[in-house]
C-alpha cells in the first residue's frame, strides 16, 4: 500500500498486470468467497457503478476498471483500498492497523442511506460466512464488514446508531457489531447477548516462538539424590570390616542381599566378603561384573567347602582364577558360570581334569571352549548328570561323539552354537541320552531336524518334560505337527494301523519296541518353539493337543503365520503360567480373553507384535504382566 | 484413622493429605503422600487408579520392623526435601547415612530393595 500511496511501482508480472486490469483484487475475491451463495449480489459487486452506490465508491469506480495510470487521481480511495485489499496482510502487522482504520472511518464518514442497507446486505452475507467458517477467518470478515468493501460503511465511532434490535439508541464505536440478521447495528448488550465478542481481535497470525527457547530440556539431572539401597550397599561396604555390627545373616536372607546387590552392580571386592564362609555349601553371585580376577581367587580360598558356585557375568574370570577353583574348592560338584569369556582352552582342560566329580557344569558364551576341552570333560566327568553348553562358538558336529561318551545325562542345553550338531549326530545324542533326558535345548542347530524328532526323541525319549526347539529352521510345520500328534502313542501300534503315518519306521526295531511295556513321554511342562517361521497351525495345534495339560511355560513367538483358531486352542492349556506369543500375527483380543479367562494361573504374558492385541475387552481383573501391547497399535 | 476417613472424599486435598505406614510390629508411622510417592512401590500401592486396599485405607503395610520402616520413613522425607522444586541446596548424603545404624544397614537394604518398586509397568 505504501507503494501506492507514493506512486512509486515497480516492474510487475504479467499475471498481475492482467489481474489489475480485469479488476481483480483480493477485496473482490474474498468479497466472491463471502457472497458465494447470493450470485446475484455478487454480480451488482462487480458492476459497482450501480446508481445505489454511495459517492465514496463512485470514487471507487474508476479505479476498479481503468488500467493504473489512472490509480494517482483516486491516491485516497486506493489507499483505503489498498487497506481493505490487504486483509491478509493486514493480520501480518496487527499493531500498525489502527491508525489506517480510523483514517478509513473518517472517509467513509460521509456514508448515505442507501450505502448502510447496502452494508446491512453484505453485514448478513458476511454472517453466514462468519457462521460457516472458523474462529480464524472471523477477523477477515470483520474486517470486511465492519471497516465495509466500497460500498459498505459503518457509521463513525461517535455517532448515534438504532440498535437493530433493542431499539435504543448508542454510541456508534470501533467495537460496534452488524446485526445478524440484518439490516441495522446493535449495541453493546446486544452484540455481546448474541453471543459474539465484539472485542474479539482480528486473529493475529501465531508468531513462531524460538523453539529453542521453548523446549525445556533437561539433558543432564543437576545432582542425584542416591537411593537408599545405593546408601545402605555404601554403608555396609564401609562396616565390611566389622561383619557382626551387621548382625547373623541368614541364608535365605543371604540370597536376598546377593540380588539386592546384584541389582545395582553393588558388589565389589570389597562387600562380597560378607557372603564368604569357611562351611558356605552354596554360593550364588547375580552380577559379578565388578569382581576382579584377584577377588575371584579370594572367594575360591575364603569358601573351600562350596559345592554349588553360580557366578552371572563373571567376565573377568581368568584362566588362573579356573585353576584356583580347581585347587581351593575340591568339593565343586556343580559350576554355572555367565559370560567366562577369558578362559583358555589350556585351563578348561586342566580344570575338567581335576574336578572329576562334577554333577553339573554350565556355561554360556565360552568361545575358546573347543572340542579338545569337550573331549576332556567326556574323559574324566564321569558323574555328570547336567550339561549346559550355551552359546559355543566352537561347537561343531564333531562334539557328539564325545557327547554320546558321556554318561546319562538328564540336562542337555547346547543351545545357540556357533557352527552346530547335524542330523546324525543328534540321532546319537539322543539315542544315548534320550531315555533319561528331562531337559532338551537344541535351540538353533539346523541339524535338528523333522526326522530327529520323529525317529529319535520320539523313540527315546520317556520322560522328558521341558524342550526349547527355537530357531531349529529345518522343522517344518507338517514334521513338527505328526511329531506331536503321535508321540503319546507306541510306534508299533501305528505300524499296525497301517504305514501311512509314519513311513520311515523300521520294521524291525518296531518288532523290538513291541515286546517292552510301552510308557509314552508325558506331556510337556515347557515348550519354546520360538522363531521357527515354517511352523505354524498345525504345529501348534498338536503340540497344545499332545501338552495341554501340563504345559506351564509356552514360547510360540514368531509363529507368525499361526492361525486364530490354532492360537485359540491355548485356552486348553489351563496349567499355563506364562505365554509368550509374540508376533503371532493371527492372535487377537477374542483369542487372548478365552486363554485368560480360562488360564487362571497365568502370570505373565507377551504378546509384542502381534497387533491386533489391543489389550481391550479381556475382563479379567488378576495381576498378570502384560508386555507389548502397543498403545495406538492396530487395526 | 478419622483423618483418612475425612481426607478421602475430599478429592482436592487428595494431593497433600497423609497417608499411614505400619511396621510388622505394631508401629504405624504418618508422612505425607507425595513423600510416601518416593517409593515406587508405595506409589503403586497407594495409586488411585487401583482398588488395593491399602489405597483405599490410605495405609500401606511395610513388613519390617519399627526401626527399618522408620529409617525409610526418613530416607523418604530426606530425598522429597532435597528433591523438592526450588531446592538448591547441596544434598549432604553422608549426613543422612551417618543417621543409619549399620546394624540395620542389611534390612534396610532389602526393604529398599523392596520398596524402589519395579520399572516396567503392568498392564
Amino acid at each position: 500500500m505504501s507503494r501506492r500511496g507514493n506512486n512509486v511501482r515497480g516492474p510487475t508480472s504479467a499475471l498481475t498486470e492482467f489481474l489489475r486490469e480485469s479488476g481483480i483484487n483480493p477485496t473482490t475475491i474474498a468479497r466472491r468467497v463471502a457472497t458465494q451463495n447470493q450470485p446475484e449480489s455478487r454480480s451488482q459487486d462487480q458492476s459497482v457503478a450501480g446508481p445505489s452506490n454511495s459517492g465514496d465508491n463512485v470514487e471507487d469506480v474508476p479505479e476498479e476498471e481503468q488500467p493504473e495510470e489512472s490509480a494517482p487521481q483516486a491516491s485516497n480511495g486506493r489507499r483505503g483500498r489498498g487497506r481493505n485489499t490487504g486483509y491478509a496482510s493486514d493480520e501480518l502487522d496487527e499493531p500498525a492497523e489502527e491508525s489506517p482504520v480510523k483514517k478509513r472511518k473518517g472517509t467513509k464518514g460521509r456514508a448515505t442511506a442507501t450505502a448502510k442497507t447496502k452494508a446491512k446486505k453484505k453485514a448478513k452475507d458476511d454472517g453466514e460466512y462468519e457462521g460457516s467458517s472458523e474462529d480464524e477467518y472471523r477477523a477477515m470478515s470483520k474486517n470486511l464488514w465492519s471497516v465495509g468493501g466500497n460500498s459498505s460503511p459503518k457509521p463513525p465511532a461517535g455517532s448515534f446508531e438504532t440498535c437493530a434490535r433493542c431499539e435504543k439508541q448508542f454510541t456508534v464505536t470501533k467495537y460496534t457489531m452488524a446485526a445478524n440478521p440484518p439490516p441495522g447495528y446493535l449495541c453493546h448488550h446486544c452484540a455481546k447477548a448474541s453471543g459474539t465478542d465484539p472485542f474479539k481481535k482480528p486473529v493475529v497470525p501465531r508468531k513462531r516462538v524460538n523453539v529453542t527457547e521453548k523446549r525445556d530440556v533437561i539433558s543432564y539431572q543437576e545432582r542425584r539424590f542416591p537411593s537408599l539401597a545405593a546408601i545402605c550397599i555404601e554403608l555396609i561396604s564401609r562396616y565390611i570390616n566389622d561383619v557382626e555390627a551387621l548382625g547373623d545373616i541368614g541364608a535365605v536372607n543371604m540370597d536376598e542381599i546377593a540380588k539386592a546387590l546384584s541389582k545395582n552392580r553393588g558388589l565389589t571386592p570389597e562387600n562380597a566378603h560378607l557372603f564368604y564362609d569357611v562351611l558356605n555349601k552354596k554360593l550364588r553371585f547375580y552380577d559379578a561384573t565388578n569382581l576382579t580376577p584377584d577377588a575371584l581367587t579370594t572367594l575360591a580360598s575364603l569358601n573351600p567347602n562350596l559345592t554349588h558356585l553360580h557366578l552371572d557375568y563373571c567376565g573377568r574370570l581368568t584362566s588362573p582364577v579356573l585353576l584356583a577353583f580347581s585347587t581351593s574348592m575340591p568339593q565343586l560338584t556343580s559350576l554355572t558360570l555367565l559370560g567366562p569369556f577369558l578362559v583358555r582352552a589350556e585351563a578348561w582342560i586342566e580344570f575338567l581334569k581335576a574336578m572329576s566329580g562334577l554333577g553339573v557344569f554350565k556355561i554360556t558364551q565360552s568361545p575358546r571352549f573347543d572340542l579338545e576341552c569337550m573331549q576332556t570333560l567326556a574323559d574324566s566327568c564321569k558323574n555328570i548328570g547336567e550339561l549346559s553348553l550355551r552359546e559355543i562358538g566352537l561347537m561343531d558336529n564333531e562334539f557328539a561323539d564325545p557327547l554320546c561318551s558321556l554318561p546319562p545325562l538328564k540336562v542337555l542345553d547346547l543351545a545357540f552354537p556357533g557352527i552346530g550338531i547335524d542330523e546324525d549326530g543328534w540321532m546319537k545324542i539322543i539315542e544315548k541320552h534320550g531315555s533319561t533326558l528331562e531337559t532338551l535345548d537344541t535351540s538353533k542347530h539346523e541339524g535338528f531336524t523333522d526326522h530327529v524328532l520323529q525317529e529319535s526323541v520320539r523313540k527315546y525319549s520317556r520322560i522328558l518334560f521341558e524342550l526349547k526347539l527355537d530357531e531349529c529352521l529345518s522343522l517344518t510345520d507338517g514334521g513338527v505337527a505328526q511329531f506331536f500328534g503321535n508321540w503319546a502313542y507306541p510306534i508299533s501300534t501305528l505300524k499296525d494301523e497301517g504305514d501311512d503315518m509314519d513311513v520311515d519306521a523300521d520294521p524291525v526295531e518296531v518288532s523290538l519296541t513291541s515286546l517292552e511295556p510301552f510308557t509314552p513321554n508325558p506331556p510337556l511342562r515347557v515348550l519354546s518353539l520360538a522363531r521357527n517361521q515354517e511352523l505354524s497351525s498345525a504345529a501348534l495345534a498338536a503340540a497344545i493337543v499332545h501338552s495341554a495339560q501340563s504345559l506351564t511355560w509356552l514360547n510360540v513367538n514368531g509363529l507368525r503365520s499361526a492361525s486364530s483358531e490354532a492360537l485359540a486352542q491355548l485356552k486348553r492349556a489351563k496349567e499355563l503360567r506364562y505365554l509368550d506369543a509374540g508376533w503371532c500375527r493371527e492372535l487377537d483380543d477374542f483369542v487372548m480373553k478365552d486363554v485368560v479367562t480360562v488360564c487362571t494361573k497365568l502370570n505373565e504374558i507377551k504378546v509384542w507384535g502381534c497387533s491386533r492385541v489391543r489389550g481391550v475387552g479381556w475382563g479379567v481383573k488378576r495381576a498378570i504382566k502384560v508386555h507389548g501391547i502397543e498403545p495406538s497399535g492396530g487395526m | 484413622m478419622s483423618n483418612d476417613v475425612q481426607m478421602n472424599d475430599a478429592g482436592a486435598e487428595k494431593r497433600d493429605d497423609w497417608v499411614k505406614i505400619t511396621s510388622s510390629d505394631g508401629y504405624s508411622f504418618l508422612v505425607k503422600r507425595s513423600v510416601a510417592a518416593i517409593s515406587g512401590t508405595l506409589k503403586n500401592m497407594l495409586s488411585e487408579d487401583s482398588s488395593f486396599r491399602e489405597a483405599i485405607a490410605n495405609t500401606c503395610p511395610i513388613s519390617e520392623r519399627a526401626a527399618v520402616v522408620e529409617k525409610v520413613c526418613e530416607y523418604m522425607s530426606f530425598k522429597a526435601y532435597y528433591e523438592g522444586p526450588g531446592s538448591k541446596e547441596g544434598v549432604d548424603v553422608n549426613e543422612f547415612t551417618e543417621r543409619i545404624p549399620p546394624e540395620v544397614a542389611l534390612e534396610l537394604l532389602l526393604a529398599a530393595d523392596y520398596l524402589e518398586g519395579v520399572l516396567d509397568s503392568c498392564v
